[in-house]
């Protein structure tokens, strides 16, 4: 499986990122053959609607979850819509480590099954 | 005459100066057109009578014609339509209503329907003089549909003041878009003569002619006025920085009718921007 997780610059031993649409990069990591590789976030200066970019450019890079800090009402609509499983990392880290933590099966898992009231600003 | 009263910065005293010229006036209509942030009515306390609500349209997708082509996701530029796994997600309030998405779905699967992004309310103030102002819904990204319909509102009228966003986003041009002079509130601060540079050079590109009101003055530094004469720019009037004003404003009073001295600013304003319009305001 493929799983992204935000970072702010390049590479496994990058810091994950506390933003998720608007992440610098992200970070695809394959759980079966160990390898990594980075993207830049296209969405990452959307004037509005970089959650939803950010969810279907992380889906057509074939990743199944995302690893995130955070996610607006827009990017969990996408995420439902897309089929993309989100876990949440809570510490500063680097993207080695968060990973580690997803392994070990210390994320939470994120609901995105609603967009509920906590999500962002705009529903508040 | 259609005049619009804008600043670049914020807080600068755009309604401030709008209302109490429309006060001084004593003819003509104000429409408020700051849709994010309407307060001219605060001061002008119309009774409202007609609420008008704005449509905008979005798309939305028959999911049987649909074949997930993804063509509308790749054309649109406002992340609003974005074909997903099993059917296609749209953020009805990112949508600029382009109709894009539409034209290129080969399988004729959009079709168009309007929702209410915000309402523009009309009334008439004590003595009787017509206001209206739009109030844009919170989520919303662009208020430029109903800063539209009430330029069309107030188009028939003769002698127009136009309370203008701040800024010099779509929303501002639309605002100003065609009228026949352009007062600029600026404060003599750093922030201040930022702000209104992209407002001269604003203006400047649409043609409209202008002239700048310094409101606090007293406050900040020179550079305003140095920049002013730089620029050839009139200075129509300066109002000072005061406590008494800054109370009376914050209870949502008219400074022109308790301050003859703020009067008479008003008055010279509209002397002298008559004369520039090459019209009769007074």
């Amino acid at each position: 499986m493929k799983i992204a997780v935000c970072a702010k610059t390049t590479g496994m031993d990058a810091q994950a990122d506390d933003r998720f649409g608007r992440a610098e990069y992200y970070v695809i990591f394959d759980t079966e053959t160990r390898s990594s590789e980075t993207f830049e976030n296209p969405a990452k200066g959307e004037p509005a609607g970089a959650g939803g970019s950010a969810v279907r450019f992380i889906s057509q890079q074939g990743a199944q979850a995302v690893l995130a800090p955070e996610l607006g009402p827009k990017a969990v609509d996408a995420l439902r819509a897309f089929e993309l499983a989100a876990f949440r990392y809570t510490e500063k880290k680097t993207v080695r480590e968060t990973i580690a933590d997803f392994l070990d099966g210390k994320l939470a898992k994120a609901d995105v099954s609603t967009t509920k009231s906590k999500h962002g600003l705009r529903r508040a | 005459m259609k005049i619009a009263v804008l600043s670049g910065k914020g807080g600068t005293g755009k309604t401030t100066v709008a209302t109490n010229l429309f006060a001084t006036l004593e003819k003509g209509m104000l429409i408020d057109t700051d849709v994010e942030e309407p307060n001219s009515h605060l001061f002008l306390k119309p009774v409202i009578l007609e609420r008008i609500p704005v449509k905008k349209e979005y798309p939305v997708v028959d999911e049987e014609l649909c074949t997930l082509c993804g063509k509308c996701g790749d054309f649109c530029r406002y992340n609003a339509i974005l074909p997903a796994k099993k059917k296609v997600l749209v953020y009805p309030e990112l949508c600029h209503d382009c109709g894009g998405c539409q034209l290129l779905c080969p399988t004729d699967a959009i079709r168009y329907y309007p929702r209410t992004i915000g309402n523009i309310y009309t009334g008439k103030t004590l003595s009787g003089r017509s206001v209206a102002y739009g109030d844009l819904l919170v989520g919303e990204v662009s208020g430029v549909p109903i800063i539209e319909q009430l330029r069309e509102i107030s188009g028939d009228e003769k002698i127009v003041l136009i309370d203008s966003p701040p800024g010099t986003a779509c929303s501002t041009v639309a605002a100003v878009e065609g009228v026949d002079y352009a007062i600029i509130v600026a404060e003599p601060t750093p922030f201040g003569v930022s702000d209104m540079k992209l407002v001269v050079e604003m203006l400047g590109a649409l043609q409209i002619p202008m002239g700048v009101v310094i409101n606090k003055a007293g406050l900040g530094d020179r550079e305003i006025y140095d920049y002013c004469q730089s620029e050839r720019l009139e200075i129509l009037a300066e109002i000072p920085f005061s406590k008494a004003y800054a109370k009376q404003y914050a209870q949502g009073g008219l400074l022109s009718e308790t301050f003859p001295p703020f009067r008479e600013t008003m008055e010279l304003i509209l002397d002298k921007v008559s004369k520039a319009g090459g019209r009769e305001l007074l």
